[in-house]
């Protein structure tokens, strides 16, 4: 990455685009004290990550690319070890997760191992532990992908009122029909550079008023001047 | 079908050296790292050729030599080594997933006959080492054969190598297709997986265990006159008659069907050799018609299974050390799920046991005594003494590789508001608990089973395991943040097992920080002759290990900050 000068608004939900390996993961990683960034300075709810990072993390909540799950705890100890981490109260840890696991549909699967999870379960799981700590800012690496309609459609709701009380979401997706649903701000990477940031409305009359997030996108990563490829033979 | 049969090979071949050439490594130390784990595949690799051209030398020998009257040693060398690659024909599917050949799901998806697959998957055994080997020998044997003007014997030799080989092959495709077959239920894999982990070091012990109890010379010699005077009347017992089929079916292994063929073309008993060539073709053919089979059964339903594991969850978030944050014992419980719900972890607590039950049934079975050669167990504490040696020892696969066996689960930790210390003091916790267990268990039950010796020196050695726990601790959590290995606990063989050179350096460093508190013992009862003293020197020693196990831990977590980017990114 070079030259990612990001400024995410407090209580934004912010759309984190950019085509594959383009470095979105690699900026929460960076953000979230995955990674050392080799230059430059990162401030996370005007706390410095490298230097405080503990309690940088008491304030976030992150569902990374990879889910980040012991795969021999529960989903119940998995929240339970989240919550003590965290030095919730137990009996909060213990309602906050009974929720939390109603709400991914996975109350019946509170005492299955991670292992045995689909991947959609395990993507729900660890969106709840990001959830249990009630953060103040939530970092979602695709977090709908492999999820299904009904949960999917309770989770956007759910991420758009923590975002009404002045939570703060930095969210990368593909699919760009919900980013452009539930995001207020983008911000586009593309080739470890930051291209466009800003509200989406701006950046879409800035681009000579395209019509949807996706003519957006392709405009600003420049998939419009790519020649098109004719497989022919297909 | 030689097409497809060429494209495997080519994508074995690029598998193999993309994993040697391009390693992903972040910095020098994760090269290092990945330098060393490398080490031996590439000595293997750079040994098979010349090991190769020698074996063939060595066959080119036995044959030259076999027409004559003389027993040919090298010949049965040869015999010895065809054995032994028959048995990582078997072995080595089990104990190398590395050299897995079988992803039948992605198989499934290419536009390729099923009876293709088979023979892909087959041709894959060409590539092992001993199969390799074992090729050369064969080969050496038949040119050596033809070099001695034995045509006949030389084509007759031909045919068994060519036979033997194909008999390894269906060997080591029978043996793969069954362990997918086995292990595509995950319970019953882990299950199979403890069960084999915790045999394979115990049958070494085995033939001491189950053999007869020490008897003088007198009772020797009665023993062996009465085997005599039975031979003598034609009778035999129930373990001779054991030995005798044994032996017969021993005669029918693909090893010594070519063997016996060989040998009787290069006497000029060619009509036996070919009826034992008949054999040995007949035994290949059976081993890879039972191969096709299981591959079938294999294709038929190649996606895994397991019923939904459920685990009690009432005592997570329960027990505390006090002077421990929560924080602390959350990770060291984590660590403890790990450790008793997979077969690599259940093996640490329960292969000690197994070790002390073996060595207290030869203490019983010897009047309190068992020699060694290089050393004499003679009693209850030398047995507990032993068992405690074996619990420190048995935690080195996960103490060296703390970070690593968690997976993603160390991202979740890495993304969680924990200290660095709080993280590894969490994990020596764990680890600690384990040792402590089984330890006082081993040592409850040699006290209960063999009681004596002074009640001092029972302390005294409780003490000295904790003090060497406490020394050694940090130091292999230093040495787990700089060779990390990803694992799979699930696994049997090398795929669960830790990086090498922290298996060497973390077993020198419990070798090296259990000396003082040997020396506290023998300074105690040897020099100052008052055992009552040794338990009080080794709490002062304790002390000292627990006090500097603190200042050790800083520096380890200076440690594994400094390659926490690498440990998660690690997978």
């Amino acid at each position: 990455m070079d030259g990612i000068d990001l400024a995410v608004p407090t209580g934004s939900f912010f759309g984190f685009l950019g085509p594959n390996g383009a470095g979105k993961s690699t900026t929460i990683k960076c953000l979230t004290g995955l990674l050392r960034p080799s230059s430059g300075t990162m401030r996370i709810l005007g706390l410095d990550p490298l230097a405080d990072a503990v309690a940088v993390k008491r304030r976030i909540g992150v569902v990374p690319e990879d889910l980040a799950l012991f795969d021999r705890l529960t989903a119940l100890e998995t929240l339970t070890f989240v919550a003590e981490v965290h030095g919730l109260d137990r009996t909060i840890a213990r309602d906050r997760a009974t929720d939390l696991l109603q709400l991914m549909d996975l109350e019946s699967a509170g005492s299955t191992l991670v292992t045995d999870f689909s991947h959609g379960m395990r993507k729900k799981l660890s969106l709840a532990a990001a959830l249990l700590p009630a953060p103040r800012l939530l970092f979602l690496d695709e977090p709908f992908e492999g999820i299904d309609a009904v949960a999917s459609r309770q989770i956007k709701d759910l991420l758009q009122s923590f975002v009404a009380r002045g939570g703060t979401i930095f969210l990368t997706s593909h699919i760009l029909e919900i980013v452009e649903r539930l995001s207020t701000h983008i911000g586009v990477i593309a080739g470890g550079r930051l291209v466009a940031q800003g509200p989406i409305e701006e950046l879409r009359a800035g681009a000579s008023g395209a019509s949807s997030l996706e003519e957006l996108f392709i405009t600003l990563v420049g998939g419009d001047t790519r020649a098109p490829v004719a497989l022919d033979w297909i | 079908m030689l097409r497809i049969l060429r494209a495997f090979a080519w994508m074995r071949w690029r598998v193999l050296m993309n994993s040697l050439e391009r390693t992903g490594a972040r910095d020098t130390v994760e090269r290092l790292s990945l330098a060393i784990e490398q080490i031996g595949p590439i000595i293997a690799l750079a040994l098979l050729l010349p090991s190769a051209i020698g074996l063939a030398g060595l066959g080119t020998y036995a044959g030259y030599w076999l027409p004559g009257p003389d027993r040919v040693v090298v010949f049965d060398a040869l015999r010895v080594l065809l054995l032994i690659a028959s048995g990582f024909c078997v072995l080595g599917p089990l104990l190398m997933p590395s050299m897995e050949r079988t992803n039948t799901v992605r198989l499934l998806l290419l536009p390729i006959p099923r009876r293709t697959l088979y023979v892909a998957h087959a041709a894959s055994a060409f590539g092992d080492p001993w199969v390799l080997l074992a090729v050369a020998a064969v080969t050496g044997v038949s040119a050596g054969l033809l070099l001695a003007g034995a045509v006949v014997a030389a084509a007759l030799a031909l045919l068994a190598g060519a036979s033997i080989v194909m008999a390894l092959v269906g060997l080591t495709t029978l043996c793969a297709s069954l362990l997918h077959l086995v292990f595509r239920d995950r319970r019953r894999g882990e299950l199979l997986a403890l069960i084999f982990i915790l045999v394979v070091p115990i049958l070494g012990l085995l033939p001491s265990v189950m053999g007869p109890q020490s008897q003088t010379r007198e009772e020797r010699r009665a023993e062996r006159q009465a085997r005599a005077e039975r031979r003598a009347r034609g009778e035999e017992s129930r373990n001779e008659r054991g030995i005798r089929i044994a032996l017969r079916a021993y005669g029918f292994l693909p090893s010594e069907l070519y063997v016996r063929t060989t040998r009787e073309a290069a006497h000029g008993e060619h009509r036996t050799a070919v009826a034992s060539l008949a054999g040995l073709g007949l035994s290949a053919g059976i081993l890879h018609a039972f191969g096709i089979l299981s591959f079938s059964g294999l294709l038929r339903s190649p996606g895994s299974s397991a019923r939904r594991q459920a685990a009690r969850t009432t005592w997570f978030d329960r027990g505390r050390i006090p002077g421990v944050s929560r924080a602390t014992m959350a990770v060291a419980r984590a660590q403890l799920c790990l450790t008793l719900r997979t077969p690599r972890g259940r093996s640490m607590l329960l292969s000690p046991l197994l070790v002390f039950g073996m060595f207290a049934i030869l203490l019983r079975r010897n009047a309190g005594v068992f020699d060694a050669g290089f050393a004499t167990l003679s009693n209850g504490l030398g047995l507990a003494t032993v068992s405690a040696g074996t619990c420190l020892l048995a935690i080195l696969p996960f103490a060296v590789n703390q970070f690593a066996i968690d997976r993603t689960g160390l991202t979740l930790v890495l993304l969680s508001p924990l200290g660095r210390r709080e993280l590894l003091v969490g994990k020596a916790i764990a680890n600690g608990v384990l040792v402590s267990a089984s330890t006082l268990f081993c040592a409850a039950a040699s006290w209960m089973l063999l009681p004596g010796g002074h009640p001092a020196l029972w302390i005294n050695l409780l003490l000295a395991v904790a003090a060497t726990y406490a020394l050694a601790a940090p130091g292999v959590a230093a040495l787990s943040a700089v060779f990390p290995r990803p694992v799979d606990l699930n696994s049997i063989g090398r795929g669960s097992n830790a990086h090498g050179a922290a298996n060497l350096l973390g077993l020198l460093l419990f070798a090296a920080a259990s000396v003082p508190s040997i020396l506290v013992t023998l300074v105690a009862t040897g020099l100052l002759r008052r055992p009552v003293l040794a338990p009080i020197l080794m709490l002062g020693w304790f002390g000292i290990c627990w006090l500097s196990s603190g200042v050790l831990f800083e520096a380890a977590a200076l440690v594994f900050d400094r390659r926490r980017e690498n440990l998660g990114l690690q997978r």
